[in-house]
């Protein structure tokens, strides 16, 4: 992403426009990145802290918040829950969504762009819609307040196939004939030729749905009651509310809120570099 | 090793376009057989039928006797070189050539002796740690030859596999596929539309015209003896020229009468005008440049002012513009003649092609 093309236009034109892109994304950032900052310094405050709206910083940092969430809370179990149940999604919506995608680009047959039609209008369609339908099926399979449950009512993605489709349509179709002369099935061909060639659309599909699944609270707390099931917002809105102290604990909320977060932060600050590569539509292939 | 038949193989695409019409193609063990024709014939298309990369819409295709119909490329054990090489190019040059073994499972000393064999042959032994990006044309292109040779695969097709290199570049690696072929003992099937090409390479050539075959022969009998006149003025550079004449009998023979004059047919031509029943009708008639000379005025075919002449180096070409026709002449540099200067020209009469104007099929060769 190194095109820069040559700017002539005069100094002070170029430097206004660049005061001008400072001051925009400053104030976007700003705006974005505000309520995870007052967050994060409240996850230190004391509860009179909290309250005061004269003082941003804690006057001293209660670290003891972050260390009872961590040894004396029921969060660390629902972090746990959430991030296995996520990874196993994760994992199957891609397979899932690797092996569709494949077929729209590479494969032909006559109903083909039909499919794609379908799979499309499917996304159109409000979540909301498919909660009572999706509901009953898992009722019927017995698989309500479950991690089953909430696995298999998951396993395929959308916007994941759409992404990866956007993904194979850029790598030219010779490559994959030239796998399969060289003898490689379909299965090889997607996995040791078409996957290492958009790796930044299969890193950007698995964090993005990494993190919109282990932040999803509206279908978990549909299907699941026992807290042993929780993922994490469920977890923390037990949490909030626990023992009928609504509101009361506004400090411990904010720390628990920043504890899980965390491990989406490292998992991002590992993936940056081909997330964003992967949202830019540039698939990493240089020559 | 493979014996290759294709039966009334025809390919409708989609969106109902015939790319291929009714073929029928044997290609013998060790065979070199080259497909030439203009673009969008439907070379590439009964190439890819072959490879298994298109299905085949109607007629049967047979590997060693056996119908492949419906067998997927993966298992036909066919090898393909891509235009655009169609190199991996997340693998270096190593891998590229050797993933065909890695997915037969050969075991990795085996696979690294063949890998290091076959690049010595290809004169790549340095570049076996680079990827495709970091290599020139030439290279990318011995790369995919390894890719393909390096299975010992029953048959080899390449599509065009010359066409992006440079003139000089494509000339040296012409002589190295006919090298290897040599070497390797395998059917070839080789698309081109350098005709060059066709007729240094192959041992069959099958020309091909709006998904027809035209004619399969021999290099020098689709030179001296084509079919028709699509393969006649497809076939040889500077191309055929074409003109109108009628049949009269002039004493005990025949005659190609001529806008400007006229030019006996021999004995044998003679007899197969007669037999078609051809004599006083009008015909097309070919002769290629390199059989047109200059002349007096008595024996002319043509009578016409010189328009250009193109010294070639040793040959030289001279483009005569007559009332009708432009005649084009094949001759050697020290024919030279002058722009705008009225010349005569006769041809050899052994040589001429006489075609049904209708059906545009050969009367005499
Ligand atoms: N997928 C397709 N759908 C419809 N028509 C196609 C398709 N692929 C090729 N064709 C048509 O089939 C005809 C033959 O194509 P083909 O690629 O075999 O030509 P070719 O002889 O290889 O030409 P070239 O020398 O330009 O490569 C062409 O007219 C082309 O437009
Ligand atoms: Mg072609």
């Amino acid at each position: 992403m190194n095109t820069r093309y040559s700017d002539n236009r005069a100094l002070p034109v170029r430097i206004l426009s660049i005061l001008g892109k400072v001051l925009i994304l400053g104030t976007a950032s700003i705006f974005t990145a505000f309520p995870f900052i007052w967050m994060m310094v409240s996850a230190l405050k004391t509860k009179a802290d909290i309250l005061n709206t004269e003082i941003f910083f804690p006057t001293v940092p209660q670290w003891s918040n972050i260390t009872s969430i961590i040894f004396d809370s029921p969060i660390p179990r629902y972090i746990f829950n959430s991030a296995w149940v996520s990874a196993v999604i994760v994992a199957l919506q891609i397979v899932s969504g690797a092996m569709l995608a494949y077929a729209l680009v590479f494969l032909k047959f006559r109903t083909n762009k039909m499919l794609f039609a379908i799979v499309m209008a499917t996304y159109m369609l409000p979540v909301a819609a498919t909660y009572i339908p999706s509901y009953i099926i898992l009722a019927d399979w017995k698989m309500l307040d479950s991690f089953r449950g909430l696995i298999i009512s998951s396993t395929v993605s959308i916007f994941g196939i759409f992404l990866l489709r956007q993904g194979f349509m850029q790598i030219p179709k010779g490559l994959v004939e030239a796998a399969r002369m060289d003898g490689a099935s379909h299965w090889r061909a997607l996995w040791e030729v078409v996957c290492p060639m958009t790796k930044a659309s299969f890193i950007t599909f698995g964090l993005m749905n990494f993190i919109s699944t282990y932040n999803n609270y509206m279908w978990p707390s549909l299907i699941t009651k026992s807290s042993e099931y929780f993922l994490v917002s469920q977890g923390l809105r037990a949490f909030f509310i626990r023992d009928g102290a609504y509101g009361t604990e506004w400090a411990l909320v904010m720390a628990a809120s920043a504890v899980v977060v965390i491990p989406l932060l490292v998992l991002f600050a590992f993936t940056q570099k081909w997330f964003i590569n992967g949202i830019g539509g540039e698939t990493g292939i240089k020559g | 090793m493979a014996e290759i038949i294709l039966k009334n193989v025809t390919k409708e695409y989609e969106n109902g376009f015939q790319a291929v019409k009714n073929i029928n193609l044997e290609i013998k063990d060790n065979e070199f057989v080259i497909l030439v024709g203009p673009s969008g014939c439907g070379k590439s298309t009964t190439l890819r039928m072959i490879a298994g990369l298109e299905d085949i819409s109607d007629g049967d295709l047979y590997l060693d006797g056996k119908r492949i119909n419906d067998v997927s490329p993966q298992d036909r054990d066919i090898a393909m070189v891509f235009q655009n090489y169609a190199l991996y190019p997340h693998m270096t040059v190593y891998q590229n050539i050797a993933y065909s073994l890695k997915i037969k499972k050969v075991p990795k000393d085996e696979i690294d002796k063949r890998v290091k064999d076959v690049a010595a042959s290809l004169g790549l032994e340095n570049l076996l740690d680079r990827r495709p990006g970091q290599l020139s044309g030439g290279q990318k292109q011995r790369v995919a030859m390894g890719r393909a040779i390096i299975r010992h695969p029953k048959a080899f097709l390449m599509d065009e596999p010359l066409s992006n290199l440079d003139a000089k570049l494509r000339g040296q690696m012409r002589v190295e596929i006919a090298d290897l072929y040599r070497r390797l003992n395998t059917t070839f099937i080789y698309v081109t539309h350098d005709q060059t090409e066709a007729m240094t390479l192959g041992t069959k050539i099958v020309v091909m015209k709006d998904g027809e075959i035209m004619q399969i022969d021999n290099p020098t009998n689709l030179f001296n003896y084509p079919n028709n006149k699509f393969v006649a003025g497809f076939i040889g550079t500077p191309t055929m020229n074409f003109f109108e004449g009628e049949i009269e009998e002039k004493g005990d023979g025949l005659i190609l009468k001529t806008r400007d004059g006229f030019i006996p047919l021999t004995a044998e031509k003679a007899a197969k005008v007669r037999e078609g029943g051809w004599v006083g009708k009008k015909v097309t008639a070919g002769i290629r440049p390199e059989h047109v000379e200059l002349s007096d005025q008595d024996s002319a075919a043509f009578r016409g002012e010189v328009s250009v002449f193109e010294l070639l180096g040793s040959n030289a070409i001279i483009y005569t513009q007559c009332q009708d026709d432009r005649i084009i002449m094949n001759t050697d540099q020290t024919q030279y003649q002058e722009h705008g200067k009225e010349i005569f020209l006769k041809v050899k009469e052994a040589k001429l092609h006489l075609f049904d104007p209708e059906t545009e099929r050969t009367i005499t060769n």
